[in-house]
């Protein structure tokens, strides 16, 4: 996999529709009716639109990495500020850009900024995720510290 | 500026009870199709740490709130999450959920006005492996502090 430091990763859309939030309700047991009932969500003065969940805003950008990456196992570490709400019908896009690579014991890491955008609206979800794009393998000796070098950083 | 509650305070380093979440193969699937990603991918997408580590941490959302003598009303709010995998999920495990309070911050902001941010850590265990770390922090507003 080629990756340098500054890489955009490819990008990720999706568009937020009220099904899947009825789903996650059920499947969290989430009572807030923000999610789900769009009277209850005007009554609050929230608009027409039911809100989506945080974690479902998260698993979009961990989708992006994932499938950059090669693998749901290979996101490690993932953190991120919840900046505003989405909303359904919008359409979000999980952006990411490559700012560090190093090699561990378990291979190649790539550290990355990522935010998820509504598309024609604010910023929502910005942060860090770290995702293992070459795994060293049992007697690979095809990894060098040159990666190391590029960022000069190691945990 | 007011100051945190000092039996707020006191609650840094207290546990949750904790208990099991099953990553049943059921829940992986119906969250990746709500997330519209690959429903054939049988690894279980990374947010089901988050999930289930809050399925099992022992207390309710409200019951968690009240810790902090706040409710729902107030309009709590999640502030960061961070998510740790030190081992891939495995669909069908029966992971223990164990946690506690890491922070309690008071904060004022000019247009959000007074607040407490609350940090909390929980961890997914398998068997003695240590699978993931998830901390999170919550933004409980202090309408009637100053």
């Amino acid at each position: 996999m080629n990756v340098t430091v500054g890489s955009p990763l490819p990008v990720h859309e999706v568009r937020v529709d009220p099904g899947p939030m009825k789903t996650m309700a059920a499947l969290l047991g989430d009572p807030n009716p923000i999610h789900w009932d769009t009277r209850a969500v005007a009554e609050l003065g929230l608009g027409e639109r039911p809100v989506n969940q945080g974690p479902l805003n998260m698993g979009y950008l961990m989708t992006m990495l994932a499938r950059w990456a090669g693998g749901r196992d290979r996101v490690l570490d993932f953190r991120v500020r919840f900046l505003g709400n989405v909303l359904a019908g919008d359409r979000v896009r999980a952006e990411g850009t490559v700012t560090g690579l190093r090699v561990t014991g378990a291979g190649r890491i790539a550290d990355c900024e990522v935010v998820l955008k509504v598309i024609g609206g604010d910023t929502v979800l910005a942060g860090t995720a770290s995702v293992l794009v070459e795994p060293l393998g049992p007697g690979d000796h095809t990894m060098t510290p040159e990666a190391v070098h590029q960022t000069g950083r190691e945990r | 500026m007011s100051e945190t509650a000092p039996a707020h305070l006191a609650l840094v380093g207290r546990a949750f009870p904790g208990g099991q979440y099953t990553l049943e193969p059921w829940r992986a699937w119906l969250l990746t199709d709500a997330l519209g990603d690959d429903t054939g991918d049988t690894q279980p997408h990374p947010v089901m740490a988050w999930m289930a580590a809050v399925g099992g941490m022992g207390i309710t959302w409200d019951e968690l709130f009240a810790w902090f003598d706040a409710t729902a009303d107030d309009g709590p709010m999640l502030g960061e999450h961070q998510t740790t995998l030190h081992a891939p999920l495995r669909s069908g495990v029966t992971y223990r959920v164990s946690g506690k309070v890491t922070s309690v911050d008071r904060k004022t902001g000019r247009r959000a006005g007074t607040f407490d941010i609350v940090g909390y850590e929980l961890y997914l265990h398998d068997g003695q492996e240590h699978v993931a770390t998830c901390w999170n922090s919550l933004v409980l507003p202090r309408r009637l502090a100053t």
